[in-house]
């Protein structure tokens, strides 16, 4: 019987569908009767969200307006169509 | 993928406000992901400005066959690369995925290789609770940009960014189980970083 820890190995290759079908089910088999397990995986799933709203910070205020202005250069000098 | 195609038009025409909520968008996560190639800030800051100038110019060049997000993605991976070999600079992402001890400590395992602690729930985390959890956000984003540069590398282009697997493992010159490796342990470390936050007591 799988164990949780041979689980939590597979965990990023399983949530990437990239697991080869005996692996998979054996996951599937073990999540079945591990609330643990269906936890530890909602969870990374939670964190990879996370990760995505935490790594977004506003630039400094001068390299934002640095890179607009470079922006409105180079569209101008090259015109749609 | 659609509504990114729509923005990538607006930059077309020159709509200089969407570039504008681009930049404040992604600015941040492209110099966390340069840095994880060039090992200094400075240079990550030219890097990705030299990006941002690529993707001012080759916009029409996008066809919406991936997210906008991980088309500039990829541009600032292969300045970086470029630069970091230029500079010798340039880490093995290989190497440092052989590299380090287990992804989760052994002591959080039972003798019979179950959870130990049973794995506590989370309480959820709706779009409202977000709003409220500067504290929990700011730690994630410490444990994100205190990851070895290979792992902070190998989140942000798959689970941050979107890009496809095969597509990073050609861009990082490492193997399927490489990336996975790198994911598993920086994923691992995210879920411990908010843990103590959201575990409901
Ligand atoms: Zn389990």
């Amino acid at each position: 019987m799988l164990t949780c820890q041979s689980l939590s190995d597979d965990a990023a290759a399983y949530m990437d569908a990239s697991l080869p079908a005996p692996r998979r089910l054996r996951i599937k088999a073990h999540l079945l009767f591990c609330p643990a397990c269906r936890r530890y995986l909602q969870q990374l799933k939670i964190a990879m969200g996370l990760a995505r709203h935490a790594a977004t910070e506003p630039p400094p205020p001068e390299v934002e307006e640095r890179l607009v202005s470079m922006f409105r250069q180079a569209r101008r000098q090259d015109p749609p169509g | 993928m659609h509504a990114d195609l729509s923005l990538a038009r607006k930059l077309s025409a020159g709509d200089a406000e969407a570039f504008r909520s681009l930049v404040r968008a992604q600015h941040h996560r492209l110099i966390l992901l340069a840095t994880g190639f060039t090992q200094s800030r400075a240079i990550a800051e030219e890097v990705v400005q030299d990006a941002w100038v690529v993707v001012m110019e080759n916009i029409d060049a996008y066809e919406g066959r991936s997210a906008l997000s991980a088309w500039i993605a990829g541009i600032v991976v292969n300045k970086a690369r470029a630069r970091a070999r230029k500079e010798q600079r340039m880490i093995s992402f290989e190497a440092m995925a052989d590299a380090d001890g287990p992804a989760i400590a052994p002591e959080k395992f039972a003798a019979d290789g179950h959870w130990a602690d049973g794995m506590p729930a989370w309480e959820v985390v709706t779009p409202e609770r977000l709003l409220g959890a500067r504290q929990l956000l700011r730690k994630v984003a410490e444990a994100l940009e205190g990851l070895p540069p290979a792992q902070r590398v190998a989140v942000l282009l798959r689970d941050v960014e979107g890009l496809e697997p095969a597509e990073i493992c050609r861009q990082l010159d490492i193997s399927e189980v490489n990336l996975r490796v790198l994911l598993h342990r920086a994923r691992n470390r995210l879920r411990e970083a908010a843990d103590e936050d959201l575990r409901i007591k």
